[in-house]
């Protein structure tokens, strides 16, 4: 009997013990607690408001037939968005030339990007010179962009077919040619983000320890091998990034040929971002735009997780 | 940026081991030449731009020169009557600032409060949020601007702010500056009696300021160009920021590329101001976050 009076006489001594150094912890993190609920609470409401719930909306929004005038009233009509999507006679036009959009703008800015990135990180001097001039393009509007190009790309007048001309080599047609437009416009795109691309770059290459440098250099590597044996695999994570970055804005492309080309001559620069912007506001079909918007998100999650799966490297330092 | 700067003490101090021999001097010789290329291609164009603006459309089309023969001021002063640009001027200050004080703001405070708070469900509130980065802003395009008309937004400049306010980017950049502040600093501060509120503004702010300062010009510059989103919800001309009014030359002035010019001048110089004096905290940023991801 006693032992057993003893044994609860302890417990609720620890039990009082535990309950005070709780209120103590309680009267310690009190203010902590008003002050992340005074930043948290705001942030949630936004969140919710700005984000989840539009993201939640757009997966209804892509099964209805949105009627803008009573929303209250919209069919629900299944996949029939999406069906018409793939009979919309620009759908199969705009989803090829993003994806050349795409893989011309990897042509075009990985293999330079890195090369840069490589002469910036061994050149002794003036770095943060040359970084902050190539990257005066990243900075630049992209409006601004587009029409300074449109200019130097007049095929009358422009700057550039000037040039060609006194040089007697042959003129293109630039933005104005349906072969040359999306080439152009994707090379024009290209100048604009290199900066961006070479920054991060030349940052992942300071961060190789400069040690295996050393060692390869005793081991009579030349710098071709240094290169293709040292730098290139130590990249992997940062060129793993540029890789997904680069993938994920070129296929989301919208500002460049709505400004520069409207998609044109005729469709040769009409990607789908335009036709889903036109599909919303232009033609007023809600329904079918979001349900697009949700086929290039499965389109660059899936290609983002590819990339992942094939580049990510097994290994770091 | 100490870490870089240390990177770049151990590469000057072990290359400084070699001894410069003629043919380390032509390889660095190659490289500035590489370099200075690259950099003139970069900004060539837009040297060009600026000269351009100061031509008259006849000198613009006809002649190669660089330099205008007649230097002239109508541009401006047309694009300044004609098109309303001071009021769009004043719509994307307004709109930028803002958003950017706004959104830098919030991102500090989350930032900090993810990084050395202890709270049920933290980690997994923080995966939700930062997943929202990768849904494309096509599928939410059309129900945020259904919300935003819903909220009477539609047409005013306010529904493009109200959207900005809080920016995911921001929240995982700060979050990942702020995991470095030492938690036995916050600590003392508490001891010593300092609120939440005064630790976060008198010594976690003034801390983070490098890392705002990236964050800041990363957001400003965002806003500044920002066209989709404008271009869908602003539609009269006086409440439209600067790019929309910007891309609506290429429509009301055809070909006269003097006026596209000097339409693209002011849209550009202030950007260019800011990063005269930014483009340190600007690479770094992107560097750091670069790093990091």
């Amino acid at each position: 009997m006693t032992t057993v009076h003893i044994d609860n006489w302890k417990e609720s001594i620890a039990r009082m013990r535990n309950l005070a150094a709780a209120s103590g912890r309680w009267a310690v993190r009190k203010p902590q607690f008003w002050f992340g609920a005074s930043i948290i609470l705001p942030t949630l409401i936004w969140y919710w408001m700005f984000s989840f719930r539009p993201i939640l909306n757009a997966l209804r929004l892509a099964l209805v037939q949105y009627r803008i005038l009573n929303p209250a009233a919209s069919k629900f009509v299944g996949l029939d968005n999406f069906y018409q999507l793939f009979e919309h006679p620009l759908f199969f036009v705009s989803v090829r030339n993003t994806l050349v959009w795409a893989l011309l703008a990897f042509i075009f800015i990985l293999p330079l990007s890195l090369f840069i990135a490589t002469c910036l990180a061994n050149v002794r001097r003036g770095r943060n010179t040359y970084q902050a001039l190539i990257f005066v393009p990243v900075v630049v509007s992209l409006v601004a962009v587009s029409l300074l190009f449109r200019m130097l790309m007049d095929p009358e007048v422009g700057m550039f077919n000037q040039i060609l001309r006194a040089l007697y080599l042959p003129e293109s047609r630039w933005l104005a040619g349906s072969a040359s437009a999306l080439p152009t416009i994707v090379a024009v795109g290209s100048w604009k983000g290199l900066g961006f691309y070479v920054v991060i770059l030349t940052a992942g290459i300071l961060h190789i320890p400069e040690e295996l440098y050393d060692a390869a250099l005793v081991d009579g590597a030349n710098e071709w091998q240094r290169f293709w044996r040292i730098t290139l695999p130590l990249l992997g994570h940062t060129l793993l990034l540029v890789t997904v970055l680069l993938a994920i804005g070129t296929l989301q492309e919208f500002t460049f040929p709505f400004v520069m080309t409207r998609g044109g001559p005729g469709d040769a620069t009409y990607v789908y971002n335009m036709l889903i912007y036109s599909e919303a506001f232009e033609d007023l079909r809600f329904g079918t735009a979001t349900a697009a918007a949700l086929l290039q998100f499965a389109l660059i999650l899936f290609i983002s997780l590819l990339q992942i799966r094939l580049l990510r490297p097994t290994w770091s330092y | 940026m100490t870490a870089s700067e240390n990177i770049d003490l151990a590469r000057a101090s072990s290359s400084s081991l070699y001894r410069p021999s003629p043919r380390r001097l032509a390889g660095q010789a190659i490289l500035h030449l590489i370099l200075l290329l690259m950099s003139f291609v970069s900004i060539t164009p837009f040297v060009w731009m600026v000269f351009a603006s100061f031509k008259h459309f006849q000198e613009l089309v006809r002649s190669t020169a660089l330099l205008p023969q007649v230097w002239t001021l109508e541009n401006y002063t047309e694009i300044i009557n004609r098109v309303n640009f001071p009021a769009a001027f004043g719509n994307s200050a307004l709109q930028a600032t803002t958003v950017t004080l706004c959104s830098a703001l919030t991102s500090a405070a989350l930032g900090f409060v993810f990084a050395k708070y202890r709270f049920w469900g933290k980690e997994k509130l923080f995966t939700l949020l930062l997943s929202t980065m990768m849904i494309p802003f096509a599928v939410v395009l059309v129900p945020l601007y259904i919300t935003i008309a819903d909220m009477n937004m539609a047409n005013q400049l306010s529904g493009i702010i109200v959207t900005g306010l809080w920016s995911t980017f921001g929240l995982f950049l700060m979050r990942q500056f702020m995991e470095s502040i030492p938690s036995e600093l916050l600590d003392a501060a508490r001891i010593d009696g300092a609120s939440e509120w005064r630790i976060f503004f008198t010594l976690v702010l003034p801390m983070a300021t490098s890392a705002l300062a990236a964050l800041t010009v990363f957001i400003f510059l965002f806003n500044w160009d920002n066209f989709l989103w404008p271009l869908v919800v602003l539609n009269s001309p006086e409440k439209q920021t600067l790019p929309l009014v910007l891309a609506g030359l290429r429509s009301l002035y055809w070909t006269r590329y003097e006026m596209w010019a000097a339409g693209s001048m002011l849209t550009v110089v202030p950007v260019m101001l800011i990063y005269i004096f930014a483009s340190k905290y600007f690479i770094r940023g992107l560097a750091m976050t670069g790093l990091k991801a």
